[in-house]
Order: C-alpha cells, then structure tokens, then sequence
C-alpha cells in the first residue's frame, strides 16, 4: 500500500490553530495505554503541512517517551468559544530542544489563549497558571499530518477532513 | 509524586472546564476528544457521558485503556487519571442524573440540539497523577457546612408535628445554605405523583400542585433515588416546562381547573432534587433552585442528601407515632357559625372540593375534608381523630404508609391560604379539630 496523500486542510482551519487555540496531544504505548498533555503552545505552517506543539517535560514524561518509541500522535486543536475543533494524526513525530524562535511562539500563544479563555468566562490569571512553563523544561514536538478529522463536537466528529482520504473511514 | 484521591479532585469533575479523553485504537492509533460530562461515581469510578458513535467509543470497546486529563477550576492544576473502561449504563440513577445534568452542561455550552446522553461509561480509576506545574492557591476550604447539618439536625429532633418538621427544614435551607427557593414534596405511592406540602421563596406556595413521578428533575429524582443537580439552564430538557405540562396531563374528566399552579421559578439556571428516602421508601423530594447558574456545587448535594436523611426518618416518626386508640369523646366547645351559608360542592369523580368558587384540593385530601363537613353537618362534630379516618373504608387511604398526616397537613395549609371561614386546627397527637365560622351547604355534584 502506497503512503497516503496528506490532507488538506482549509485556510479557516489553518488559521484557527495559528491563531492560538486549546491544543492537547497524546500517543500511546506498546501495551495500548494512551498517554496525553496539554500542550503549552502550538503552530502551524501556512499550508498546514507542517506542526509543532510544545509540551512541558515534566508533565509529559510518559507521552514523550510514547512518542520517541512510536512516531505516533494525536493532536486536537479546540477554539474553547465555539468548540470547533480538529484532529491531526501521524506516524513520524519527533522532538526537539527549544530555542528563542519557540519561545516567541509560546508567548504569542499565551497572550491569544488568554483572550480566548477569557471568553469563556475564566480570568487570565487561570490560564497563565494553567500555560506557566520553565523553556528550559519545554520540548518542541514536530510532525507532518497524515491524517485530518473534523473534531466539532456533534454526530461529525471523527470524519476524515481529506476528501481524497474519506472513503477509507476512521 | 503525589497521589490524589478521587474525592479529593471532586472540583474538577463538576463540568466547569472540560475534561479530555485519550483512547488508543487496536493498531495503536491515539485519539483524543473532549468529554462532555465527567461524574463522581465513588472513591475508585468516574462515569463519562457517551453521546456519538465516535472514535473514543470504538477504541475503549475494543480497548479498554483511556487516560484523561482534568483542570482545576480554580487552581488551574492539571490532574490525569488512568482509567479502565467497565461499562455502559443506559438506565438507572447514574442514567438519570447524568442525562439531566447533561442537559445543562449541553445548554450552557450552546450544543443544546447536538447533545444527547446514550449512555453512562463506567471506568475504574487505576491511577491519579497530581502533575507538576505552577498552581494558584487553592481557595479555603468550605466551611460551616457539618455546622449546618448539625443545626438541621437539632431543629428536627425539636419537632413534634410534621408541620414542624417541614418547617424547620425549610428554616435550614434558607438560614444556613443561603437558599432562596425551596419546595417540600410528598409521594403519593398510589398514584405515583408528588404533591408540594411546603415551600418556600415563591410568589405563590403551591401547597397542593403535583408532578408525576419521572416528570422534571424533581420526578426524575423521587423515580430513580438519585440526586438530580443542574448547573446551568436547561433549555435543553425543557425540565420546567415538563414539570408545567404534567400537571394539566392528568386533569380529570370535568371541565373545571383544579390544577394549583406549580410555584417554581420560570428560569431556574441551578436547581437540585434530593429524594427523601426513609426505611428503604421513598417519602418524597427536597427541590431548591436558584436563579443563578453554579448555585449547587458537589459539597451542597452532600448537604442536602444528609438532610433529607433527617428529614426522612423524622417524616416516618411524626406519621408512624402512637395515636390514641379511643374515639375522641368530648367535643370542644366551637363558637356557632353565623352568617351567610358558604357552599362546599365536592365532586365524586376526583374527590375535588370547591369552597363558592374556588378550588380547595382533590383526591385523598378531599375526600378527607368532605368526610369532615358531612359530619359537622349532620352531627355537629367538630372533633376528629387520625385513627377514625384510617379506619374510614371509603377514604382509600392504603394500609402501610398512608401519609395521613402529610394529607392532613396539605389540607391545613390549602384551607389557611383559602382563608379564615373554614380551618382545621391540631389538638393534640393524632387529633384535630374542624373550625367553621359560616354554616356550611353542602353539594354533591357530578
């Protein structure tokens, strides 16, 4: 079987996660027990083809290991306000040691988390609780999506976003 | 690291910020999907809301591991439980609460049309994970809250009359838990409705309106001995409205209004149903509610359940104590009704009294009140006794657990809100006495 086309996502989508919104990422290990974090921060490349999510190591010690040994990741990004929300997946993630780029990144995400939150009626002081970190603690995970799914909450959720993939099912 | 209890994390698990699940499929995929709906079970279960045929819940049925990542509303401390699927409950007290909590959670979130509870998973907690991070303080701890079980406590061992029972109660939920709305059901087992004995915070008591059993979060509760608690508006499940509803589906056969208005709030955002249970029957429902969304947290519940268990046995003492075998004998001297005659109409079908032209009250109560002015009629009698109206084959009271009192009671207080003409008054235990300040024509119609 030939290596599947990546998706495509829309520019709205694109623009949602580059935005700055929730982002939760987990994996999981050789005995099928998931591991999970959220992440404190998030980008995307302008095509959509390119993701980086950044987890705190000590909260994620389990999940960076899953993730060195299987390549796996599940990534959801959810605008809290109106719950939509999408699902990347791949096979080939890996980590990195961060730098100053990221920690410009982690900001700017902070501050649109922030506002984000706040629509939902939590005070910012939560989520710089909630997003505090230590960059030399944090660690960039990086992936090319292999797979898409619309994660709305609603009887959708889970369908493929790639038109070229939604035969396949999920 | 340090390990959290579940009780200990019960903030996080009140749907104030979403939890998140992570499922992995059979071939080791990851999924992750936020979770509506996270429920206290016990100290070693959490039950999550099950509403789409989606990914998760093709993944726990094939592979029952999940982890799931909580936030504490106010310290902002991540916690994350391995957790184990067990199974799905579609019906039950978990079912129901769930389902009516959901329909808040649903509303608030504005999913209202796309929310609807399949089913309750069940998983045990294998482990909780307090992580690492930079928490707020957490806020103080609640107090005062055994305090105010304690006074409910002392006020009801105080009591010596089902009317006072209620009232001390109600006196709690308003000096000590800062409720401003509150309603005192009692269960009609025969019929399987709820009628209100008392309440308070309401433009009108209602004293005597009715819901059926599994009607409302207050039906919902009395069916399924579960606490019912809603966070937020429903206008999702339309609980209000099914309560208003449910009373005009049992209008009887006579084209005549014999519904006493339900006194709830039009927009409750918070209410609360505690069912009272005593000697494994279920007497009745507490219900308070509140204008304000989050009004009843986790720790009111556990309040309010003590107290109703209070309630409960005091309700069975008042209605199971020792009553006078002896017919009662001497009549009180009542001073003669004078005046113009008030015309009592009673209406056989549903034993539904009309005093002029008000409605008084229907089934037990009123054939209770009709027994009673038929023999102040014909024989003057203005004493009475609890036991000869036990004895009374054509009340149909039921053998075990009449609630002569609870009806007696609702009779009381529908006839002191009717007003001064017509009022029974308690003489001493398991007496009473009919006071009548007008003579009284009586009607039997059709």
């Amino acid at each position: 079987m030939s290596a599947p086309p990546a998706p495509v996502l829309s520019a709205d989508l694109i623009a949602m996660v580059q935005r700055g919104v929730s982002t939760i990422v987990s994996s999981c290990d050789a005995a099928l027990r998931p591991s999970m974090m959220r992440a404190m921060g998030s980008s995307i490349t302008d095509d959509g083809r390119f993701a980086t999510v950044y987890l705190s190591r000590k909260q994620s010690r389990q999940l960076l290991q899953d993730i060195a040994a299987s390549g796996r990741v599940a990534v959801v990004f959810t605008h809290p306000a109106s719950n939509r929300a999408l699902q990347l997946k791949s096979l080939q993630a890996r980590t990195r040691n961060t730098d100053a780029t990221d920690q410009a990144v982690l900001a700017r995400y902070l501050v649109a988390m922030e506002t984000e939150i706040a629509e939902v009626g939590f005070p910012p002081v939560l989520t710089r609780a909630m997003l505090a970190h230590d960059i030399a603690d944090v660690v960039a995970v990086e992936f090319e999506p292999a797979e898409a799914f619309d994660q709305t909450p609603g009887p959708k959720a889970g369908a493929p976003l790639d038109a070229v993939r939604a035969g396949d099912g999920t | 690291m340090n390990k959290p209890t579940l009780g200990e994390i019960r903030p996080c698990l009140e749907g104030l910020i979403p939890a998140v699940i992570a499922t992995a499929a059979a071939d080791g995929t990851p999924n992750v999907a936020y979770i509506s709906q996270v429920c206290f079970v016990d100290e070693d279960h959490v039950a999550l809301s099950f509403q789409f045929f989606n990914k998760t819940r093709a993944n726990i049925l094939a592979n029952p591991h999940a982890s799931l990542l909580v936030l504490h509303p106010q310290t902002a401390q991540f916690f994350r439980l391995h957790i184990r699927y067990l199974r799905t409950e579609t019906q039950g007290p978990l079912f129901e609460s769930m389902k009516a909590q959901l329909a808040g959670i649903a509303s608030h979130t504005g999913m209202a049309n796309v929310f609807m509870l399949r089913g309750s998973d069940v998983y045990a907690v294998q482990e909780i994970e307090a992580l690492e991070g930079s928490p707020l303080p957490a806020p103080p701890p609640r107090c005062g809250m055994l305090n105010t079980v304690r006074r409910c406590s002392e006020r009801l061992s105080r009591c010596t009359s089902l009317d006072e029972v209620l009232n001390a109660t109600l006196a709690t939920l308003t000096d000590f838990m800062g409720v401003q709305h509150a309603m005192l059901l009692m269960l009609d087992p025969v019929n399987q409705r709820l009628y209100t004995v008392a309440s308070c915070g309401y433009a009108t008591s209602g004293v005597g309106s009715e819901i059926a059993v599994g009607h409302g979060v207050i039906g919902v509760a009395a069916r399924e001995r579960t606490p019912v608690r809603i966070q937020h508006m429903t206008t999702a499940y339309l609980y209000s409205s099914a309560i208003r509803s449910s009373l005009q589906a049992n209008t009887p056969d006579l084209a005549l209004d014999v519904d006493i208005p339900y006194p709830g709030l039009r927009e409750p955002h918070s209410q609360l149903a505690v069912p009272i249970v005593s000697a494994a029957r279920v007497l009745g429902v507490v219900f308070v509610e509140s204008p304000h969304d989050m009004q009843f947290g986790f720790e009111d519940e556990d309040m309010l359940v003590a107290i109703a268990g209070h309630l409960g046995a005091a309700i069975d003492l008042m209605q199971s104590a020792s009553e006078p075998q002896e017919t009662v004998a001497a009549e009180p001297s009542a001073p003669p009704a004078l005046g113009s005659a008030l015309q009592v109409r009673h209406y056989r079908a549903n034993d539904s009294i009309f005093i002029g032209d008000d409605y008084l009250i229907k089934g037990v109560a009123g054939a209770i009140f009709w027994k009673l002015v038929r023999n102040y009629t014909e024989q003057g009698r203005t004493a009475f006794s609890n036991r000869e109206l036990r004895l009374d084959p054509d009340l149909g009271l039921p053998d075990v657990t009449d609630n002569l009192e609870a009806r007696l009671l609702l009779l009381q207080r529908r006839l002191k809100e009717h007003g001064p003409l017509v009022r029974i008054e308690k003489t001493g235990r398991g007496r009473f006495q009919l006071m009548v300040q007008r003579p009284l024509e009586l009607q039997e119609a059709s």
